[in-house]
């Protein structure tokens, strides 16, 4: 028995398929892909699949690490190659690799925002991203009762980018991500929304990477 | 991804509902098809998904290489709203393109209360509701599955129905649609061509005339059409069509597994039932065949779960040969077997060995009536004793929950038969905990589910008065005041939504107008109680003048011309008759391997039935 790590990118119309109903299509796409995987050892035995990070609904990747684990000695590569076979449209396993990083170290993450230009500008942009009084409401837990819990974001923005494309505008960001704490695009477009007085959607997200605490990529 | 849809797709609860690209979805180029037909449920992506009518129609057609079927569900609310604000018409989920543009757009009518879905959805498309002001050849709309045993109500939305099992006839149809849209016909030409399909009722081709009391006095053909039109059936399910594939759904649908239907019709003549008389006669597929499906099925789907469907699973001839052969395997696979529809007398003690191989849930039994004066009545042939009998199996397997199905308002029933349900139900309490092999350190938990009846064209109870609303109100409460313990507890249905469906079921085509109106006024999903808009559905009978009461609650004379006098569904109104006369002396028939009780549906399938 081995632990591999698969790195999945998502792409396409199955960025609206929720975290919770990615595990379901996991498990069935390794069924149909004949692979040996470890089933837990309970009155309900289940095969052993772990996304180490949710997904925000909407937001494609580049590449998602899912932890599973083998009986016997099928090789990361065949693997890979019998998965991707089987894979609905929008996913695909980008590659197999021994883990080395723990879930808990993954700190942040980089994101690829599309904005249009219909929407609002580059400069009203960098401003509001620049303005150090960003705020959005995220909601969190006090005691055992859900509340919506005021997020300073601005200085949650680790670092930003800003280029323009045709009619779009592309903003590279690094926010918080993993196990304590998180802040997604949809969040810093609401703060922004706030900021500038007018709604800001997205076109498209991307996450493009996860990071480690000193910003080394997530092995 | 159209953007438009892509920037609302955010804004909306489960948008995988409306994305498309679930594995094993078909896609096809559009140029290279002649037909492009819209598989539409008029209800949730949730529900609709788990139908496996639609999986294997969809599968069927899409077998055809002149044709690209799609699926098409109805819209929650809050994606209607973004929709219909952001001028986006209904489209279908594997291609995208908006229906209207379709061949053919095929409903399935499951339940009565669908119906304003059927409108919302024509509507979301940008076509008119009624057929008459649908002039061009396309879109077709037809409309399959059991409510058009009398699809009168809805008549004037639809071009044609096709009555009975789809696999053959729908393909008919297809062919036709083929030779008049190349040839330019109108759509008046094609229908008088299809009315002459075996199983295919073209309702714009009867004229209805009624009586001064209301009652339907004449149905008349013409241009053709038949006097009777005649549900079609598959005669041999062993080399008829069955998918190898399923789409296999991103979210979680109702039932998420593979199903496999191993019989169709049933032996048992339930006279409140109407599957048991409209699915006859019954034909078995046999076990291998069922087998190897099944097996591809799930190696093509992933799924880890097979559901065994059937009217009633235990009557199936091969049974344990079945659950052996599946066992031989699924077990190794960690595949999980359910076999719903259990009947509670044969009910083995080797068939819940089998079943409790892989996992365990809580067993549900349908006793139907409390007293077996009641249960004689309704040809519900279990006895109390079976009942206690088999329970205390479950009990002794490790169950210890169950839940017991019972009817209120059936015709002939006293304030006896009410308490009786109560009776019964504690019985099944103490039969568990005088069972010495129960489950340790767990109490036991009885649930009662006590729905409404509701009389059904082509059952022996066609001719009865449902019980009024106030009736049924009061036969709960007595059964709630009765109850005799407090393991047991109980659930009712929604009335009016019961009231509802005794008055679509037995309805005719002044309905239509009842429909549309009720539809004006905001009713759809009127099968989910939170959207059930009963006030509006009230004011739709009064400002139309119909009275809802005339088809629920009134009795017919044996005499009466019904509304669905034109279709024939293999059971002779002479044999329907026989066993309403033989209900009100509770007297009761012995099911179908016993003797034959001479229902005629067997002449749909040259005299051949697999009893």
């Amino acid at each position: 028995m081995y632990e591999l790590r698969l790195y999945i990118s998502k792409k396409g119309r199955i960025k609206f398929v929720s975290h919770l109903d990615m595990f379901r299509l996991m498990q069935r796409a390794v069924r149909r892909a004949d692979i040996p995987l470890w089933y837990t050892e309970g009155f309900n035995p289940h095969p052993y699949i772990s996304f180490l990070l949710a997904l925000s609904l909407g937001v494609e990747s580049e590449g998602e690490p899912v932890d599973i684990r083998i009986v016997g000695d099928m090789s990361p590569d065949e693997i890979k190659e019998r998965l991707n076979k089987c894979m609905p449209e929008g996913l695909y396993v980008e590659s197999a690799v021994k883990p080395y990083d723990k879930s808990g170290d993954i700190a942040f993450a980089s994101y690829t925002v599309t904005y249009s230009k219909d929407d609002v500008s580059e400069s009203e942009l960098f401003n509001s991203l620049s303005s150090g009084v960003l705020t959005c409401e995220k909601s969190g837990k006090q005691g055992k009762k859900k509340v919506m819990k005021q997020v300073n974001v601005s200085e949650n923005i680790k670092s930003f980018t800003l280029s323009g494309e045709g009619e779009d505008i592309l903003l590279d960001v690094v926010l918080p991500a993993g196990s304590t704490f998180n802040l997604n695009p949809l969040q810093l477009s609401q703060a922004v929304s706030g900021y500038l007085g007018k709604e800001v959607v997205p076109v498209r997200m991307i996450r493009t990477a996860l990071l480690t605490g000193d910003m080394t990529k997530f092995v | 991804m159209d953007r438009k849809l892509e920037r609302i797709l955010p804004l909306v609860q489960k948008p995988a509902r409306y994305t498309g690209g679930e594995l094993n979805s078909v896609i096809k180029n559009k140029d290279e098809v002649d037909i492009r037909f819209a598989f539409c449920f008029p209800d949730s992506y949730e529900i609709g998904m788990s139908h496996l009518g639609m999986k294997i129609l969809y599968s069927a057609a899409n077998a055809r290489e002149d044709t690209w079927c799609e699926r098409v569900f109805a819209p929650w609310d809050d994606m209607e709203e973004q929709m219909r604000k952001n001028g986006i018409l209904l489209y279908a989920l594997e291609s995208g393109d908006p229906i209207k543009d379709f061949d053919i757009l095929g409903f399935t009518l499951q339940y009565e209360l669908c119906y304003t879905n059927v409108l919302n959805m024509l509507d979301l498309a940008g076509l008119p509701v009624k057929a008459k002001d649908r002039k061009a050849l396309s879109p077709i709309v037809m409309g399959g599955g059991p409510c058009v045993c009398n699809p009168e109500p809805v008549a004037e939305f639809f071009d044609l129905f096709s009555l009975g099992e789809g696999e053959e006839v729908n393909s008919e149809i297809m062919d036709l649609y083929k030779e008049h849209k190349k040839r330019g016909s109108t759509k008046e030409e094609f229908l008088i061509d299809a009315a002459k399909i075996e199983g295919v009722y073209v309702p714009s081709l009867y004229d209805i005339t009624y009586n001064p009391d209301g009652t339907v006095k004449a149905i008349t053909p013409k241009n053709g059409a038949p006097e009777k039109v005649t549900k079609r059936i598959i005669k041999d399910l062993d080399n008829v069509f069955y998918p190898d594939n399923f789409v296999v759904p991103f979210i979680d649908v109702v039932h998420d597994r593979v199903t496999h239907e191993i019989f169709r019709g049933c032996i048992r003549g339930c006279r409140f039932c109407q599957a048991g008389f409209i699915y006859r006669p019954i034909r078995e597929k046999s076990p291998d065949v069922i087998n190897e499906q099944c097996k591809t099925l799930c190696k093509n789907t992933g799924y880890d779960e097979i559901s065994l469907c059937s009217l009633s699973s235990s009557d199936y001839t091969g049974i344990e040969e079945l659950l052996e052969k599946l066992l031989d395997w699924t077990e190794k696979e960690k595949v999980n077997i359910a076999l719903p529809s259990l009947r509670v007398d044969n009910f083995s003690d080797s068939l819940v060995k089998k079943l409790t191989g892989v996992r365990r849930s809580g067993l549900t039994f349908a006793p139907e009536a409390g007293t077996q004066r009641m249960r004689d009545v309704i040809n519900k042939n279990v006895t109390e004793s079976e009942l206690l009998e088999t329970a205390g199996i479950a009990f002794s397997n490790g169950y210890s929950a169950v839940k017991l199905y019972f009817m209120l308002g059936l015709p002939t029933e006293t304030p006896e038969d009410v308490e009786g349900i109560g009776i019964l139900a504690k019985k099944v309490v103490d039969e568990f905990y005088m069972n010495p092999d129960r489950p340790k350190g767990k109490g036991v938990t009885v649930g009662i589910s006590a729905s409404s009846f509701v009389p059904k064209p082509f059952t022996p109870f066609q001719w009865e008065a449902q019980a009024t609303p106030d009736e049924l109100k009061e036969k709960q409460e007595h059964l709630k005041n009765t109850l005799p313990s407090k393991k047991i507890n109980v659930s009712f249905h929604n009335i009016p939504t019961s009231f509802l469906e005794g008055v679509f079921a037995r309805g005719d085509r002044r309905l239509s107008s009842v429909i549309e109106k009720a539809w004006q006024k905001g009713c759809k999903f009127d099968g989910w109680g939170d959207k059930f808009l009963y006030e509006n559905w009230l004011e739709s009978f009064r400002e139309c003048s119909v009275s809802p009461e005339f088809y629920a609650n009134r009795k017919r004379d044996y005499s009466e011309v019904l509304p669905w006098e034109h279709l024939d569904f293999g059971v002779s109104k002479a044999f329907l008759e026989k066993e309403s006369r033989k209900s009100y002396n509770a007297e009761t028939t012995p099911h179908c391997r016993v003797k034959c009780a001479g229902c005629s549906a067997n002449k749909l399938n040259g005299g051949k039935c697999d009893v």
